[in-house]
């Protein structure tokens, strides 16, 4: 491979840039720069930054370079910069959660996610715009301003990982955390038309990250690839003493996994719900990829969708009730501090009876049980659009305008949210782009700790095609 | 016009929870709990005496994907 050019540097996977950096092709500091000059350049439009930590990230760059020409070992991240949504606390670093409660918030802990990320080599470079509280599917924030979506400013990001969705697309940086509680990795990932994991529930340590609803929310990557998101997986998951619900699952080098072979796997397309008010453009380009991950060897059989009524009537329960606890201080005391739509969405939270909300707790087993029975039984995945429909604007989701847009709002995570409930691994990949420019994604879930299997179709899949090798153009 | 069941769960908040209804958007929030209930309802019979919350867990390890 030659050694890339700076002009280049951005464009690179995160894979690619952290193996030119391994060779000596690149050096961390000019890996820096050029994220640096893409987010001086773009960011007034985007507003994906919250805090840029500028001359700590290069310090930190050269001493990297440094210690790459003394051959100190380094690890699988070294040299390559991030930026992660303002919800995973570094002690003594200012953390908003989006929020005007938290404008100030001055965690004493460093979450484990972002220890293991510094013990990788990865180069931290600030935090990320998001939801306010990551508790809405847009990306719409009234404290630090809604994030536009780069390829078109108009348009949402999607949420609630807006500034990682918009940052990754728009090469500010080469990976971003985000957190996903009814979709807030994938959608952003599949809006902004980057690649997105959530894994199995338990997988990824939620020590010192900002709760939403504790039963739901999962850590993981944003990023260019399905082998960037295999890397970074495994650098990040696995068990944590100071998270108790973390898995003792071993962890695999996710990487080994991406063979580019799909022969011998199955698909299952579940022919109703995920398709239920579905528009044409995203049809067409779900259905193009099942043909391409067809061509690497996969069958594709189609089967009609278990019924999620349940699934989505006990998620409403779990995420308002949790969110309605951990937020009730705030709610008596300081409720006008908070975006209008989320008030009024905590406040119903409290009116759910507390039998409900352990019913919804005790059936997730079972429901879990029915789903993989009904559509993982002799399928290795699951394939659905991760939207439904095409990207929709700012204005038209924006529900503290106008009450109206509600169900477009809601309608957002639709595709996502039932993965959450029952705990099951999901990527989405980018597979095209609608008629008006925006990006369509394919999400593929599978059984509990089948991350392999994801990363492996969604890395097969991205063999054959470019869609996430394209970047906005962003003017000036 | 306003289900009735608004102003009383309004009230049954304030009372438990020490919450007040912070604008008219919360108190709409609050009409479309209707839907919701309907929802849960078509659900209700599906709870089992042994049905318990660490079942999910059990689950997860339970229907790992074999060993390849």
């Amino acid at each position: 491979m030659n050694a890339p050019v700076a002009s280049d540097l951005a464009e690179l996977s995160l894979t690619e840039a952290a193996d030119a950096f391994a060779r000596g092709e690149v050096k961390a500091e000019a890996l820096v720069r050029a994220c640096l000059a893409r987010i001086d350049a773009h960011d007034s439009k985007i507003n994906a930054v919250i805090r840029l930590d500028r001359e700590a990230a290069l310090e930190t760059a050269v001493a990297m370079d440094k210690a790459r020409a003394a051959g100190v070992r380094l690890g699988p991240l070294a040299g390559v910069p991030m930026m992660h949504k303002d919800m995973y606390y570094r002690a003594g670093k200012v953390s908003t959660c989006g929020s005007k409660i938290r404008r100030d918030f001055v965690p004493e802990v460093t979450a484990t996610v972002l220890q293991r990320l510094d013990a990788s080599g990865a180069i931290d470079m600030g935090t990320l715009n998001m939801a306010e509280f990551a508790q809405n599917p847009t990306g719409h924030n009234a404290h630090f301003g809604d994030c536009h979506n780069p390829w078109s400013l108009a348009y949402c990001t999607g949420g609630s990982s807006s500034g990682s969705g918009a940052g990754v697309a728009a090469r500010f940086f080469y990976a971003a955390l985000g957190s996903d509680t009814g979709g807030s990795i994938r959608l952003p990932a599949t809006i902004c038309g980057v690649t997105g994991l959530k894994g199995t529930q338990t997988r990824v340590s939620r020590h010192g990250v900002m709760p939403l609803s504790f039963s739901c929310d999962n850590v993981g990557p944003l990023v260019r690839t399905a082998r960037d998101a295999a890397r970074f997986f495994t650098a990040t998951a696995g068990q944590d003493p100071k998270d108790p619900t973390s898995s003792d699952e071993p962890v695999p080098d996710y990487e080994e996994a991406l063979t580019g072979d799909l022969r011998g796997l199955s698909i299952a397309v579940c022919e109703t719900y995920f398709f239920d008010g579905a528009d044409a453009p995203v049809v067409a380009a779900f259905e193009a990829a099942l043909e391409t991950l067809k061509a690497r060897g996969a069958r594709i059989s189609r089967i009609a969708a278990p019924s999620l009524a349940a699934v989505n009537a006990y998620t409403a329960i779990i995420s308002r009730v949790e969110g309605a606890a951990i937020h009730a201080n705030w709610m008596r005391e300081h409720a006008a501090d908070y975006a209008v739509h989320l008030s009024a969405r905590l406040f119903g939270g409290y009116a759910f009876p507390a039998h409900y909300y352990v019913e919804a707790l005790s059936r997730r087993g079972p429901l879990l049980r029915q789903f993989v029975a009904e559509a993982l039984t002799g399928h290795d995945l699951v394939a659905t659009p991760t939207l439904r429909t095409r990207v929709p604007s700012l204005a038209e989701t924006d529900v503290d305008a106008d009450p109206a847009n509600w169900s477009r709002f809601m309608a957002v995570s639709a595709n996502t949210r039932p993965f959450n409930y029952l705990g099951l691994p999901a990527i989405s990949v980018p597979c095209g782009f609608d008629d008006r420019g925006l990006p369509i994604g394919l999400q593929l879930a599978g059984r509990p700790f089948a991350e392999p299997t994801a990363l492996r179709a969604a890395d097969a899949y991205q063999r054959e095609t470019d869609w996430h090798r394209r970047s906005p153009a962003l003017a000036g | 016009m306003e289900p009735e069941l608004v102003v009383p769960t309004m009230e049954a908040i304030r009372r438990w929870s020490g919450v007040a209804v912070p604008n008219a958007a919360a108190r709409q929030g609050l009409a479309d709990m209707v839907g919701i209930i309907a929802e849960v309802e078509k659900v209700r019979a599906a709870m089992v005496f042994e049905d318990e919350p660490s079942s999910f867990e059990a689950a997860l390890r339970d229907l790992k994907e074999p060993a390849r």
